[in-house]
């Protein structure tokens, strides 16, 4: 990543590109509201190995951390009704990148949509960590999208009105009450800059995000997405706004993260090269669940 | 907190909803301005009026007035007690006057009031209002010998000086026509030719003090009293009276009466007087007696007064009260019991005029042909119609503050699509629908109060430099923006009321707060995937 942002410090580059254990505070779950209980056992445990390629049927339920079943979407436009999923089974497990391909209209977007619970499936079930999360009470569901979820999207949505920094911020002045957020702001305020730093954009805090390159921004997004210390990454086609070499930056962020931080990423895109680079990849049809590949590593 | 920080930037980034809470300024500074501006007038003409009038007055219908008027006083004292500080009785009456000025007569309607020089200041600011400054202390119903007008460039000598100066023309112009009638008589006697002509045209065109002395014998056909008039064909009459060396008895007129107000060459604005203190006046004005008889007296001017109450200056004349009861028979010969036709009563500072009033009109009561009324009383359709004005005027700009809601309204809807993204980013963040419609109605909080505290500031200023805008506008345009002879104030008055400045500043508030809920209640209702979609 010290490639496509060449200005980042050196020390900072040099621990990115050596050892990232000194970094693991940033990275470290702590417990935070409503889903301190699904918070993952320990380090050790979660070291479930990866190594080994496993057909979906032969996961342990130990080590899944998201899963949906038999999920089904249907979308009205006037009198026209149109099914975007039609039951669609989906397991992602702890610590891997989950890649979820499909045509455009094949639904992965809406499917990662039900999974972030953005969106509320017509039927079927939606869980995380052992637990129905797709019928959990609005206040609910926000608070789990703002302390166990991160999103990337593809367009990055940032608020264009907040600085870097800030918008990197948002999620935790969202969890934060005022005073809450008045008494922890410093140490807010120096993760976020350490986390724009770790994602190679330490010299950017005071930029707003129209002065920011598309790789840039996405990174902020990303910096953003890993600020309350999330449990899962939702990325929908994170790459897909941004020139090839670009998004290969990107996609080595997302890689890095997934290896070295052990961060559970669930991502959404049409590339096949990506796909087929990450640890399990999922194929959508026309709503269905065409083939599940899981990969060897 | 993300809420609060984003309602900011908002502000600080979008200009277009700066542009449509402009009307909510405008608004609020005009309401400021008005009611400023409607404070001032309406504070300084109560001042004004009550400047003359006292607190309270009991009138009597009859035109005998009030008889004895020293048992009313006690009984005033008694039922009141300490609130009292001053009574004073008072005679006034319509009247006409009538004074000469380069050989012609004019004429005003006039209300005469016999006052008591003695008690009169304790009701009243009236001698605050004079033009000579020994009267301002102690009013004398003697003519002075000069120093009249302090502090005005324009006021014509008077007094003394100018009385000897009119008195020595008034002999010599009477000597002279003396002499003609004498000659006339001589000719008519010498050649009997009969010349009608030739008195008459003289008198006509060529000596104007023929004409000024002709006048006043209507007055002299109607009174006995000695005056100038009177010694018309009486030869030596002048001496019965001498206008160098004595005056009649003393009148106070209002500069209305006596002077017009005008705007001269220059464009300044001033008084021209057609009489002065020093000038005589006549006065017919009924009797007490029945029925009424018409009575005509001549009254020296002592001074004049300036209360910038147009109407009273131009109809109220100021007399000693002995000589008005004196005049009109209100003393009764037998028992020499003076009757008056109003008493006029001063409380303390803060004393409750409308209880007093009660209090008063229970003690005589109606049949007594008496009214009582406390000085709003006297002035209720003026005072009421003020306050409807500026009722009126109120409702009428709050309702453009209103209409600034709907720009708000449209505004906000306009930024809430805008930002329709925004909101699906914050809600797949994790932001509740309660905190995003927080941010637009903490947005229109703060829209309001930046629309509303601008306002104030510049309402405030306008006020603060009122009248050299007023003057600023007369340079631009040339037009005259505030008419000093209509309103009788130089400059324009203005009090600030903080009540209602904060009432002004939380009403557009509210209103902001009010236009932008709608808007707030349908970000909050975007559903996050929809909004992220939306390009």
């Amino acid at each position: 990543m010290s490639k496509t942002s060449p200005r980042v410090q050196p020390r900072r580059s040099d621990s990115i590109g050596t050892d990232f254990s000194k970094d693991a505070s940033l990275f470290q779950p702590h417990a935070n509201g409503e889903f301190s209980t699904m918070k993952m056992d320990s380090p050790s445990a979660v070291s479930i190995s990866r190594t080994h390629g496993k057909t979906q049927g032969g996961i342990s339920p130990d080590s899944v951390i998201m899963s949906a079943k038999n999920l089904t979407k249907t979308y009205r436009t006037g009198k026209v009704q149109v099914p975007v999923l039609k039951g669609v089974d989906f397991v992602a497990e702890r610590n891997r990148l989950t890649a979820i391909i499909g045509q455009s209209g094949s639904g992965k977007s809406t499917l990662l949509h039900l999974l972030g619970t953005l969106d509320q499936p017509d039927g079927g079930e939606v869980y995380f960590d052992g637990r129905r999360i797709d019928n959990l009470p609005r206040r609910q569901r926000d608070q789990f999208r703002n302390q166990t979820l991160g999103m990337i999207f593809q367009f990055y949505h940032l608020l264009p009105e907040l600085t870097t920094l800030e918008n990197v911020m948002v999620p935790s002045l969202i969890g934060h009450g005022m005073f809450k957020y008045f008494s922890v702001r410093r140490k807010l305020r120096d993760r976020a800059a350490e986390l724009l730093d770790w994602v190679g954009l330490g010299h950017r805090l005071k930029h707003r995000p129209n002065e920011l390159s598309g790789g840039e921004m996405q990174r902020t997004a990303i910096a953003r997405a890993l600020m309350a210390e999330p449990r899962i990454l939702l990325a929908d086609e994170p790459t897909g706004n941004l020139d090839p070499e670009t998004g290969h930056g990107i996609l080595e962020l997302l890689k890095k993260l997934n290896q070295q931080q052990q961060m559970t990423i669930i991502m959404v895109t049409h590339d096949e090269a990506i796909a087929r680079s990450a640890d399990c990849c999922i194929r959508l049809q026309s709503g269905k669940v065409q083939q599940v590949h899981q990969q060897a590593a | 907190m993300y809420r609060w920080l984003l309602c900011w930037r908002y502000l600080r980034t979008r200009w277009i909803a700066l542009a449509s809470v402009v009307s909510v300024t405008l608004g609020v500074a005009t309401l400021i301005i008005v009611n400023s501006v409607m404070d001032g007038f309406s504070a300084e003409m109560q001042q004004k009026m009550h400047g003359i009038l006292s607190d309270i007055v009991i009138e009597g219908h009859s035109a005998a007035g009030i008889p004895n008027p020293q048992w009313y006083e006690s009984e005033i004292r008694k039922t009141l007690g300490d609130d009292v500080v001053g009574v004073t009785t008072v005679v006034h009456v319509p009247a006409m006057g009538s004074f000469q000025f380069r050989g012609q007569t004019i004429t005003r309607q006039i209300n005469i009031i016999g006052i008591d020089t003695k008690t009169y200041a304790d009701v009243s600011d009236f001698r605050r209002f004079l033009s000579h400054p020994e009267n301002q202390r102690l009013l004398s119903f003697d003519l002075r010998e000069d120093g009249y007008g302090a502090g005005r460039e324009d006021f014509p000598a008077s007094g003394w000086v100018h009385r000897k100066r009119w008195g020595a023309i008034q002999k010599a112009l009477e000597q002279e026509r003396l002499l003609r009638e004498e000659y006339e008589a001589k000719l008519k006697k010498e050649n009997a030719i009969p010349m009608p002509a030739l008195g008459g045209a003289g008198a006509d065109s060529t000596d104007p003090a023929a004409l000024a002395n002709a006048a006043p014998s209507i007055g002299a056909q109607a009174m006995a009293g000695p005056s100038i008039g009177a010694s018309a064909g009486v030869a030596g009459a002048g001496q019965l009276f001498d206008a160098e060396k004595e005056q009649h008895a003393g009148i106070v007129l209002g500069i209305g009466i006596c002077s017009v107000r005008g705007t001269k060459p220059d464009g300044s604005i001033g008084d021209f007087f057609y009489v002065r203190p020093g000038d005589d006046i006549q006065v017919g004005l009924l009797s007490a007696s029945s029925p009424p008889r018409i009575l005509s007296e001549k009254f020296t001017i002592v001074d004049v007064y300036e209360s910038k109450m147009s109407e009273y200056d131009s109809t109220f004349a100021f007399v000693p009260i002995e000589k008005l009861q004196q005049m009109r028979g209100m003393i009764d010969p037998s028992t020499g019991m003076k009757s008056v036709s109003s008493i006029q009563i001063k409380l303390r500072d803060n004393a409750d005029l409308d209880a007093a009033r009660d209090l008063l009109q229970a003690q005589f009561p109606s049949d007594m042909m008496i009214q009582v009324s406390t000085w709003k009383d006297l002035q209720g359709p003026l005072l009421a119609a003020v306050k409807m004005e500026t009722t009126i005027l109120n409702i009428l700009l709050f309702l453009i503050i209103a209409v600034a809601g709907f720009g708000i309204l449209a505004t906000f809807f306009m930024i809430v699509v805008e930002k329709t993204r925004d909101i699906g980013v914050l809600k797949s963040l994790g932001a509740p629908s309660s905190g995003v419609a927080t941010i637009f109605l903490g947005y229109g909080l703060l829209l309001g109060a930046v629309g509303a505290g601008v306002g104030t500031v510049g309402g405030l200023l306008f006020v603060y430099y009122i009248n050299e805008i007023a003057d600023l506008l007369e340079v631009m345009t040339g037009g005259e923006v505030f008419d000093p002879r209509i309103y009788y104030f130089e400059r324009i008055p203005t009090i600030v009321d903080p009540t209602s400045i904060v009432m002004v500043m939380c009403g557009a508030i509210l209103i902001a707060v009010m236009a932008s809920v709608l808007p707030a209640f349908r970000a909050a209702r975007l559903h996050p995937v929809e909004a992220l979609r939306y390009e």
